[in-house]
């Protein structure tokens, strides 16, 4: 049975973590908003690119097959390219999409796979398993990740791929959906099997013009589109995991409350029945001398 | 009057959303000038300038290659970097020019691998063209 003494230590150091979950708590929340308005301000860019892709795919017709990044690599290989976080004490986030990632690779038993990884906690789980981690994506901090360090990976992605070594490369990310609800998610990024029909803007017509030509454009949109497609990733992933992260935080901030509570009235308990076993003593005492 | 909006558009934000008289683009195959009632175009932009005169007199815009759409009377530049000159910070533009041409001269990167020249020259550019739309002479 509990001392008094030790009741009072550990409502003292649940009081303790209940502040730091709660500071934790706080913290998500405002990174949380800084991602959530990346993500909103980074949407014009990439409806635009995407939207252009649409437009030249159009244009270009049937020359699009003879691209190499629109055809299935010659390697036998498969390149996977995982978003996880830095840091833990973010709830289920790491381990959904790991879930999600085991399941695609005993799906894919037979296939000799190759990681590309963005986050600690990822590197150090397949690291763990045994994986083959070509390359982890180290710098920037994922706190600071911006279009550049999406535009980095996009290319060693691209690079990879045009290397032979692979006949595809797949994206493992959380989809952030609402800030109770982050969704594990397989995009096939290469090879580039079909461009998405947005029918906003020009089509293409014969009155459009072309500068320099449709293919030089093609040629320089392409990259982009794979580049917007992978900061999307990123910032989608980012956002979930600290909508994550703030909702354990405060799950941890509320469990610490009740625990303390419930401590709390064990002790008030402990310390009436002493007193009341003192007085009684007492009481009993007075009784005897009488 | 027909007029012309131009809107600059990068990953972080909308550089630019102003309604222009005339607009000068940095194409691959060199100046284009667009003006009110262009024809629909797409076309795709080196490292360069956006030179643009509105209400405000002429005015100059860095911007780091990408693409220009012109669908009836807006101008789209959307490119990976676009700077006012007054955001332009010169002290990290001149270390990037004198990067860029350390390693054009020795030949290797920081890392000590073999240089990739295309991608030297073209943040060499890019100092450069940043320096120009703050105003400094070309190739200074």
């Amino acid at each position: 049975m509990a001392s008094i003494r030790d009741l009072r230590t550990r409502i003292k150091s649940i009081g303790n973590i209940r502040q730091i979950t709660r500071a934790m708590e706080m913290v998500a929340t405002t990174k949380l908003r800084r991602f959530q308005e990346k993500a909103v301000a980074s949407r014009p860019y990439s409806r635009e690119i995407t939207g252009l892709v649409t437009r030249m795919a159009a244009v270009m017709g049937e020359e699009t097959r003879a691209r190499p990044l629109f055809n299935p690599g010659r390697g036998e290989r498969i390149a996977v390219f995982v978003v996880s976080s830095d840091r833990g004490l973010c709830g289920a986030y790491n381990s959904n999409l790991g879930r999600l990632l085991e399941t695609w690779i005993k799906e894919n038993a037979e296939r000799e796979v190759d990681f590309f990884v963005v986050g600690r906690k990822g590197y150090q789980y397949l690291v763990r398993r045994g994986r083959n981690v070509v390359t982890y994506f180290a710098d920037p901090p994922l706190e600071k990740v911006d279009y550049r360090a999406a535009a980095r990976a996009a290319r060693a992605l691209a690079d990879a791929f045009l290397s032979g070594q692979y006949e595809r490369v797949v994206c493992f990310y959380t989809a952030f959906e609402s800030v109770v609800k982050y969704v594990p998610t397989r995009m096939d990024f290469l090879p580039i099997e079909s461009v998405p029909a947005v029918d906003e803007g020009p089509t293409a017509s014969g009155d459009l013009i072309l500068e320099p030509d449709a293919a030089s454009i093609f040629d320089a949109l392409v990259p982009r589109y794979l580049e917007t497609r992978i900061y999307n990733a990123l910032l989608e992933s980012l956002t979930s995991e600290y909508a994550s992260r703030r909702v354990s935080m405060k799950n941890a901030t509320d469990a610490a409350k009740n625990m303390g509570n419930a401590l709390r009235k064990l002790y008030n308990r402990k310390r009436q029945e002493n007193i009341t076993k003192e007085l009684l003593d007492i009481v009993g005492g007075a009784e005897a001398v009488r | 009057m027909p007029t012309l909006t131009l809107r600059v558009i990068t990953p972080d934000r909308i550089v630019l959303d102003e309604i222009v008289e005339s607009v000068r683009l940095d194409g691959l195959d060199g100046s284009l000038g667009v003006l009110p009632r262009h024809a629909p175009m797409i076309a795709a932009l080196d490292v360069g300038l956006v030179r643009y005169s509105g209400a405000q007199g002429a005015r100059t815009l860095f911007c780091a290659g990408g693409f220009a759409e012109v669908h009836g009377d807006t101008l789209r530049v959307v490119t990976q970097a676009s700077e006012r000159p007054e955001d332009i910070d010169e002290a990290r533009a001149r270390d990037a020019e004198q990067r860029a041409r350390e390693r054009l001269r020795t030949g290797v990167e920081p890392s000590g691998e073999p240089l990739d020249v295309p991608r030297a020259r073209a943040a060499l550019k890019r100092a450069l063209f940043r320096l120009q739309a703050k105003g400094y002479p070309a190739g200074a």
